[in-house]
């Protein structure tokens, strides 16, 4: 794939019409279907071999949002991941990360919301590679079709399914960079722990995605510490800020670097116990979060308080459940970069199976009832 | 013959025909005097202490009126369920609800002014000017474009109990005129 990207350019084939491509392009513009980049307009028989390669009544009901009065379909969802640029072999994963999403407050009120979360996508087993997925250097993106294409159609279908637009239904006061392209795969190879979905409770070796919704994510550089103390304590500091920390507690994630992951599993710590460290050590004193008028709360909602007991450290993670605190491992083993996120609610920990009918590495198992 | 560009929205399945337009407010009574009061918190940041000023003054200035409840909906994201809504039509006269101050909440906020209105009783729903678009959109959606709210400046959640106070008895009138004959409409 590499190979062939990077050959010399041979001339379009014979037989393209661009100017009609750019008619079409503009038509889709035109009727308000773009989240603002050209879209590949959905024909019937491309659409059929995207519900061809998902294997699922286009009937089917995925979605639905009773306050808006819509739901999704597989057939919608086909249709919006053909405009977002997918291949047809994607669909499936489209699929399960939409399943997965549904796990999410994205069936609340989320699409709405003022905070205008973006999801983050997780994908392991062989459909990693078999598509092309990117686990390695900019796993955040962008430059790999799969990785950006998938996030793109749940935001489409968003957009044109639910018809949560900017400015109308949807809210969000300033969005968040990359709110419709976030999707990696965990790099499994250098993972010195077992992949997310086997965390979740899936066989080794299934394809299967994980989803939630971030508030926002910031990066931690720690390249000079060998003690995973230290490197911990970074984590611990830059989870527990006050910034985008609402309610009582908030819960979080780490996309891990291969470095950072190998340094703390070489230090004897898994996930498991990762966890354990942060949940204990993430949070602010009550003095700090007076400073910020946030050490009080009104039912579940921070505000003002009276700022006492000032020394009283308020913890962040209402436990160290796998729940609180996601853990992924992705990117380049180049630098010690990993990425802190910060969820928009509860994650589900499930991981859902990408069910490809005619792959042949499909798996046997049907999905999770949700 | 090229192939035609579908449609991604899928709002031709939704048959638009086949939903209801236009809304029939409940009948306004010519005044509040004697009125059992329900009030509606959504659980946004000073709603409950909004409404309640409300009520008081309303109790106050006709004569036995009273607030016979005040209730809080479970989720301020998705709509009144049918058996709250139940609630405010049995043991109340007119509904006060809000505060629309969030993205989906000023949505669904509308949506239950509508959903009072269907079920007989007078509404009066409350959101902040912010969110407006959202609050229209939303009454748009469910066939009652024309649907009027009383829209409040932005911000509501960092008044403190004096400032919510005072926006109350500039309000209560609002909410007197939306509620009674006075609403002309």
């Amino acid at each position: 794939m590499t190979t062939a990207a990077r050959s010399a350019p041979a001339g379009p084939p014979a037989g393209l019409d661009p100017d009609a491509a750019q008619a079409a392009i503009e038509h889709c513009y035109e009727q308000g279907w773009s989240d603002g980049l050209p879209l590949v307009p959905a024909t019937q028989p491309l659409v059929d071999t995207f519900l061809a390669a998902a294997g699922r009544s286009p009937d089917e009901v995925i979605g639905r949002l009773p306050q808006l009065d819509r739901v999704v379909t597989v057939r919608l969802a086909a249709i919006n991941a053909v405009l977002a640029g997918c291949r047809p072999e994607y669909f499936p994963v489209v699929l399960a990360a939409w399943e997965a999403l549904m796990r999410e407050r994205a069936t609340g009120g989320g699409w709405q919301s003022t905070s205008g979360p973006a999801p983050l996508i997780v994908v392991n087993g062989p459909v990693r590679t078999e598509l092309g997925f990117n686990a390695a250097g900019g796993a955040f993106g962008p430059g790999f079709r799969p990785n950006a294409t998938v996030p793109r159609a749940i935001g489409l279908i968003v957009r044109n399914v639910y018809g949560i637009r900017p400015h109308e239904l949807e809210q969000a006061t300033q969005g968040l960079p990359g709110r419709w392209s976030i999707c990696l795969a965990e790099n499994e190879e250098e993972s010195p722990w077992p992949p997310l979905a086997s965390e979740a409770g899936l066989p080794d070796g299934i394809s299967a995605v994980s989803a939630t919704l971030l508030r926002t994510c910031e990066f931690v550089d720690n390249r000079h510490t060998s003690s995973a103390e230290q490197l911990l304590g970074d984590f611990a500091d830059t989870i527990g800020r006050s910034g985008s920390w609402i309610f009582q507690y908030a819960a979080a994630g780490v996309v891990f670097c291969p470095e950072h992951a190998q340094l703390l599993a070489g230090a004897g710590f898994d996930r498991t116990q990762v966890r354990a460290w942060l949940a204990e050590r993430c949070g602010r004193s009550t003095a700090e979060l007076a400073r910020a008028g946030k050490d009080g709360l009104d039912g579940r909602v921070r505000l003002p308080g009276d700022g006492e007991p000032a020394a009283h450290f308020q913890r962040m993670l209402s436990s160290d459940d796998r729940e609180n605190l996601l853990i992924a491992v992705a990117g380049a083993r180049n630098a010690g970069i990993s990425m802190v996120i910060r969820l928009f609610a509860d994650w589900s920990g499930a991981a859902v199976p990408v069910d490809r009918p005619d792959a042949a590495s499909r798996t046997t198992d049907k999905h999770e009832e949700s | 013959m090229p192939n035609a560009i579908l449609d991604p929205t899928g709002r031709a399945d939704f048959a638009p025909a086949a939903r209801p337009r236009g809304l029939v407010l409940a009948p306004r009574p010519p005044g509040l005097a004697g009125l059992r009061v329900g009030l509606m918190n959504n659980t946004k940041h000073n709603a409950a202490l909004l409404l309640a000023e409300i009520g008081k003054l309303l109790a106050a200035e006709h004569a036995e009126a009273s607030v016979t409840v005040a209730d809080t909906k479970p989720n301020f994201a998705a709509p009144a369920p049918a058996d709250l809504i139940g609630r405010y039509r049995r043991e109340c006269d007119v509904v006060i609800t809000g505060v629309g101050d969030c993205g989906s909440c000023s949505a669904s906020a509308v949506a239950d002014g509508i959903l009072f209105e269907q079920a007989g009783l007078p509404a009066a729903v409350i959101c902040s000017d912010a969110f407006a678009v959202t609050a229209t959109a939303m009454a748009e959606l469910r066939g009652a474009p024309d649907y009027r709210y009383i829209v409040t400046e932005h911000p509501v959640a960092v008044l403190d109990a004096e400032q919510v106070r005072e926006r109350a008895k500039r309000l209560a009138p609002e909410v007197v005129a939306l509620l009674t004959a006075r609403a002309g409409q």
